[in-house]
C-alpha cells in the first residue's frame, strides 16, 4: 500500500518549491477558513487587498472543534452589532467551576443577567455555522473563498522567501505577496517554513467531545435557563490522573460534554479518550444533567497549550501565521478561550499582510509589525501575563492532589460529627493535605505560585 | 428565457445534458416523527450523480461535444453547480418546486451565501417545507417536462445522463419521464457507458447471477447509471478562480406542478401492532415450539432452474395460482 | 474495533454501571460524517513499529484507528479519521507514521463541532 502513495507525499512533507520572479496572482492568500483565516481575510479584503481564502474542509469550520465558548467583543471593531446576526446557539450566562473526585463535587457557580442581553459575553455555537458565517463575511469584503482545496506546500523564490503555495489541485500553485497561515493546530505550513517544530506532544492537548440530544425544555429544566440562556462548566479532575479537565456547556437542543487530555499523560496512561468522557458523563453530579440523552455527534480535535513560552515566531519573508497554528489559544485554567484569539491574531495578520503587499514589501523586518501590535493588544499580553499558566495548570498537585483535597476539606467541613465537638478548619485542612499527599508547605508555594501566574 | 453561461455552452457539437439531484447527503431523521431536517453543510451530489457528470465530460469530449448541468431547486444547488461549471460544463438551475423565492430561502453554501448572508443560518436552506411536500405530491412528469423546457433553451440534447440513485427520492422516476417528454431512447440503471465510434452508444446493465447484458444505444438517449466506481474529476485551481461566484442562471418554470396527490403531512411509517393469541401448551417448551413453529413440518423450497426465460415464468405462474395468488 | 463494550444502546452513561449503557463504539463513530477519499492519507510503516514499545497510536487515537497485529506491527485504517494528528504526535518511532490531510472536500466534516 505504501507504495502506491508515493508519487503524493502530502503537505508539508518536501521542502518549499523554488518559483522565478514571477508576478503574484494576489496580494495575499491565506490558508484555511477557521476563524483566524476568515478574520484575517475579512481584514485584508477591507484594506483593499486581493484576497484568496483556501479551505480544505466543503465548508469552513467543517474540519473544527472548540470546547465551550465563544467570545465575541473583538469583533465589535469590524463587524458592528454582530450578535443581531451570529448564528448563536445560547448566551452563556452562568459559568461554573467544578472540582471533581470520583465520588466528590466541588461547583463555584456564577451568574449575572447582564450577560443575557447585547452586548453579551460569551456564546456557544456550532462551528460548521460559526466559521461559514465569519468566512461569509470575509467572502463580502472581497476575498475569493476556494473550498475543498489543500495547501499543500510553500512555494519559494530563489532567496527563499515565501512566494505562495501550492495546492492539490491540478495547476495548483498560486502566487501572492503574502502568504498567511491560518492552518490549524498541527499547521504543516508552519512546519514546513521551520517556524514549527514537527511534532511537540508536550504542549498540546486532545479535546475529545460528544454532542448529546437533549430536547429544549428538558435543557432549560435541568440547567435553570430561559430562552436564549446558556451554562458553561469547567471541570477540573476525573481524568483518571492525565492531566487536563472537563467541559460541559448548553446548545439550544444539545448538550456537549467532552474532555481536554494532555497528549503525554494520556499516552502514558493506556486510556482511550472516550472513557475520560464516559466517566464524566457517569459522574454522579453530571449524569442527572444527560439522563435520556442520546450522542448526536463524536468529535476530536488537538489543542495548543503551550502559552507564551512556546509560541512560534510569527513571521518570517512573506509568511504570517495565526490562530491555532501560532498557538494562540488561551489554556489559562479559569480563562479558556481560543476563537477569539484566532479573530484577533487573524485581523491583525490580514491588516500587516494588506499593508506590506500595498507597499510591496513583504520581508521578515516588515511583517515584524505583526508581532508589534499583538503584543499591544489583548492577544499576546494576556498570553505574556499568564504565561507561567499552562505549566501550572497541567501539573501534578494541581491535577492529582488537589481537587481531592478541596473536596475532602470541603466535606470534613460539612459533615456533622455530633457527639465530637467541630474541629477546627486548619485541623481539617491540615487532615485533607495529609490524605491527599499535599504537605503544607507544598500548599503556600503553589499558592504563592498561582499568585504569581495570575496577578 | 435565460442563457446558460460557461465555457461548455459555447460551440456547437452535440449536447451532452446531466441532470443533478442536490441533496442533504446526511439528513436528521427523527426517529420518532420522521421528521426530516436537511442542513446547508451536506449539501452535495450523491456518488451516482458525481459519476453522471464525470461520464457526461468523458463523452463530450468523445463526440467534440458540450456538457450542461441542470439541477431543479432552490439556490443552494448554486454551490454544486459552480463546481460543475469549474470542470468545464454550462450550468442551468430551474426553480423547484414553483414558489417564491422571494424570502431568500436557500443561499447556496460557500462563496454564494456571503452576499446574503444577512440572517444566520437558513433553517431551511432546501426551500420551505410546505413546498416540499408539494413536490413530494406532484408528479416527476410535471418536473420532467420543465426541465425539458429548460434544456431546450441551450439546444436539443443528443445524450441525458442521470444518477441511478439518490438519497432524496431523486431519480427513481425521472430518467424515464424524461425519455418520454423529449421522444427518446432510455436506457437505465447501467453500470457503464461509451460511446461508438458510429455515433451510438454502448451500454452495459447488471443482469441476475453476475450476468450483464449489453445494449446498443441509439441517440438521442436518456440514460441512468449507477456510479460503478467512477469518482467524478476535481477542477484546477485556474479554472475554479476563473468561476468563481459567477451568478448561476435560473429558468422559471412556465407549468405548474401539477400532481394527482395532495399530500398533507409526512411522518414515520409506523405499522399497526398485530395481535398473536398466546401460544398453547402445558410447558414453556411447548408453548416456545408452538411460537416459532419449530419441529412442525414444511414444504421444502423448490428449486426452478436452470432453464429458459419462458419455462421458468411458467414455473412462477404456475406457483402463483397453486397458491392462490392467481385465478388459473 | 475492539472498544465496543455494550451492545448497541443509545442511552446516555447514567450513574453506577461506569461503562454499562454507554454506546458501542461503531455507534459512535456512525454520528460523524466521513466523505472517505480514495487516497490513505495516514501510512503505517509496520517494520519501525516492531520495535516500538509503547504504542501509543493504538489507545491514544480517538478513532480507533490503529490495532496492533500478532507479528508486532500495527494495522491501520485511515477511513474515519478525525484528522487531529494524534497519533503522529505520541508516536515515539520516526519515521513510523506518515500523516497528511486528506485530499480537499475529502475527510472527517463536523456538523456540530
Amino acid at each position: 500500500m505504501a507504495d502506491e502513495q508515493a508519487p503524493y507525499a502530502g503537505p508539508g512533507t518536501s521542502p518549499g518549491t523554488a518559483v522565478g520572479d514571477r508576478p503574484a496572482d494576489v496580494d495575499v492568500i491565506v490558508v484555511g477558513a477557521g476563524p483566524a483565516g476568515a478574520a484575517a481575510a475579512l481584514a485584508a479584503a477591507r484594506a483593499g487587498a486581493s484576497v484568496v481564502l483556501l479551505e480544505r474542509g466543503p465548508f469552513p469550520g467543517s474540519k473544527n472543534v472548540y470546547g465551550g465558548v465563544i467570545y465575541g467583543r473583538i469583533l465589535d471593531a469590524v463587524l458592528p452589532n454582530w450578535w443581531e446576526e451570529v448564528p448563536v446557539e445560547r448566551w452563556v450566562v452562568r459559568r461554573s467551576t467544578m472540582v471533581l473526585t470520583e465520588t466528590q463535587a466541588l461547583t463555584v457557580d456564577f451568574r449575572t443577567q447582564t450577560w443575557a442581553g447585547p452586548p453579551y459575553n460569551g456564546m456557544t455555537a456550532y462551528r460548521a455555522d460559526f466559521d461559514s458565517w465569519l468566512a461569509g463575511k470575509a467572502t463580502a469584503a472581497g476575498a475569493r473563498l476556494v473550498t475543498s482545496t489543500v495547501a499543500t506546500g510553500l512555494l519559494r523564490d530563489a532567496a527563499g522567501r515565501v512566494v505562495g503555495v501550492r495546492t492539490d489541485r491540478t495547476d495548483g500553485e498560486l502566487r501572492a505577496r503574502v502568504v498567511i497561515a491560518a492552518d490549524g493546530v498541527n499547521s504543516f505550513l508552519a512546519k514546513e517554513s521551520g517556524l514549527l517544530p514537527k511534532a511537540d506532544p508536550k504542549h498540546h492537548t486532545l479535546g475529545v467531545k460528544e454532542v448529546l440530544s437533549l430536547p429544549r425544555e428538558v435543557i432549560d429544566e435541568r440547567f435553570g435557563l430561559r430562552g436564549q440562556e446558556g451554562l458553561d462548566i469547567e471541570m477540573l479532575g476525573n481524568t483518571r490522573g492525565i492531566p487536563g479537565g472537563g467541559f460541559l456547556y448548553t446548545n439550544s437542543d444539545t448538550v456537549s460534554i467532552g474532555a481536554v487530555l494532555a497528549l503525554p499523560g494520556l499516552a502514558a496512561a493506556k486510556v482511550r479518550p472516550e472513557e475520560i468522557i464516559a466517566d464524566l458523563k457517569a459522574h454522579p453530579a453530571i449524569a442527572p444533567y444527560l439522563r435520556g440523552a442520546t450522542v448526536k455527534e463524536y468529535a476530536a480535535h488537538l489543542i495548543p497549550e503551550g502559552g507564551y513560552d512556546h509560541m512560534p515566531a510569527l513571521a518570517t519573508d512573506g509568511l504570517l501565521i495565526a490562530g491555532d497554528a501560532a498557538g494562540m489559544t488561551l489554556a489559562a485554567g479559569i480563562w479558556l478561550e481560543g476563537v477569539n484569539f484566532a479573530i484577533g491574531s487573524g485581523l491583525v495578520a490580514g491588516r500587516v499582510a494588506a499593508e506590506a503587499a500595498a507597499a510591496g514589501d513583504a520581508s521578515k523586518k516588515r511583517l515584524a509589525r505583526y508581532r508589534d501590535e499583538l503584543e499591544k493588544q489583548f492577544v499576546l499580553a494576556d498570553h505574556k501575563r499568564l504565561r507561567g499558566a499552562p505549566e501550572i495548570i497541567l501539573s501534578e498537585r494541581i491535577q492529582r492532589r488537589y481537587p481531592g483535597l478541596v473536596a475532602d476539606l470541603v466535606e470534613s467541613l460539612f459533615t456533622v460529627t455530633n457527639p465530637e465537638p467541630k474541629p477546627g478548619a486548619l485541623a481539617l485542612l491540615r487532615r485533607a493535605a495529609k490524605r491527599n499527599g499535599v504537605s503544607l508547605r507544598e500548599l503556600a508555594r503553589d499558592g504563592l505560585r498561582i499568585g504569581k501566574v495570575f496577578r | 428565457m435565460t442563457n446558460a453561461t460557461g465555457d461548455g455552452a459555447r460551440g456547437g457539437g452535440p449536447l451532452v445534458v446531466v441532470c443533478l439531484r442536490v441533496t442533504d447527503l446526511r439528513p436528521e431523521v427523527d426517529p420518532l416523527t420522521g421528521v426530516v431536517t436537511r442542513s446547508a453543510h451536506g449539501a452535495g451530489l450523491s456518488a451516482a450523480d458525481e459519476a453522471a457528470l464525470e461520464r457526461a465530460l468523458a463523452i463530450a469530449r468523445a463526440w467534440s461535444g458540450r456538457v450542461l448541468a441542470v439541477a431543479a431547486g432552490s439556490p443552494i444547488v448554486e454551490g454544486p453547480l459552480r463546481a460543475a461549471a469549474a470542470l468545464g460544463a454550462a450550468v442551468l438551475r430551474v426553480a423547484w418546486p414553483p414558489h417564491d423565492e422571494a424570502d431568500g430561502h436557500g443561499a447556496a453554501p460557500g462563496a454564494a451565501s456571503a452576499v446574503n448572508a444577512a440572517s444566520a443560518v437558513d433553517p431551511e436552506p432546501f426551500g420551505p417545507r410546505a413546498a416540499y411536500l408539494a413536490d413530494l405530491a406532484g408528479d416527476t412528469r410535471a418536473l420532467a417536462e420543465v426541465l425539458v423546457d429548460a434544456i431546450r433553451t441551450v439546444g436539443e440534447p443528443t445524450l441525458v445522463l442521470c444518477g441511478d440513485l439518490s438519497p432524496d427520492r431523486g431519480t427513481g422516476a425521472l430518467p424515464a419521464q424524461l425519455a418520454h417528454a423529449l421522444g427518446a431512447a432510455q436506457a437505465l440503471g447501467l453500470v457503464s457507458l461509451t460511446p461508438t465510434d458510429d455515433g451510438w452508444l454502448l451500454a452495459e446493465r447488471r443482469l441476475d447471477g453476475g450476468r450483464r447484458e449489453r445494449l446498443r444505444v441509439p441517440t438521442p438517449a436518456v440514460c441512468s447509471a449507477e456510479a460503478a466506481g467512477l469518482r467524478l474529476r476535481r477542477a484546477a485551481l485556474p479554472a475554479l478562480l476563473a468561476a468563481g461566484d459567477a451568478p448561476v442562471p435560473a429558468a422559471r418554470p412556465t407549468r405548474p406542478a401539477v400532481g394527482a396527490v395532495e399530500v398533507v403531512d409526512v411522518r414515520a411509517y409506523r405499522p399497526r401492532a398485530r395481535v398473536v393469541p398466546p401460544p398453547a401448551g402445558a410447558t414453556p417448551r411447548d408453548r416456545l415450539l408452538a411460537l416459532t413453529g419449530a419441529l412442525v413440518a414444511h414444504d421444502p423450497p423448490t428449486i426452478i432452474g436452470p432453464t429458459d426465460a419462458g419455462q421458468a415464468a411458467d414455473a412462477l405462474v404456475a406457483y402463483l395460482v397453486r397458491n392462490g395468488y392467481l385465478t388459473a | 474495533m475492539g472498544a465496543a463494550t455494550a451492545p448497541a444502546a443509545t442511552e446516555a452513561a447514567e450513574g453506577g454501571g461506569g461503562r454499562l449503557g454507554d454506546i458501542a463504539f461503531e455507534d459512535r463513530m456512525a454520528t460523524v460524517d466521513f466523505r472517505v477519499g480514495e487516497r490513505a492519507h495516514i501510512v503505517v510503516d509496520s517494520d519501525v513499529c516492531r520495535s516500538c514499545t509503547t504504542r501509543a497510536c493504538v489507545t491514544a487515537c480517538p478513532a480507533n484507528l490503529f490495532a496492533p497485529t500478532a507479528d508486532g506491527g500495527i494495522l491501520f485504517n485511515y477511513e474515519q479519521c478525525f484528522e487531529c494528528g494524534t497519533c503522529y504526535m505520541v508516536c515515539n518511532g520516526e519515521g513510523a507514521l506518515t500523516w497528511t490531510y486528506p485530499d480537499g472536500g475529502q475527510g472527517v466534516v463536523f456538523r456540530q463541532g
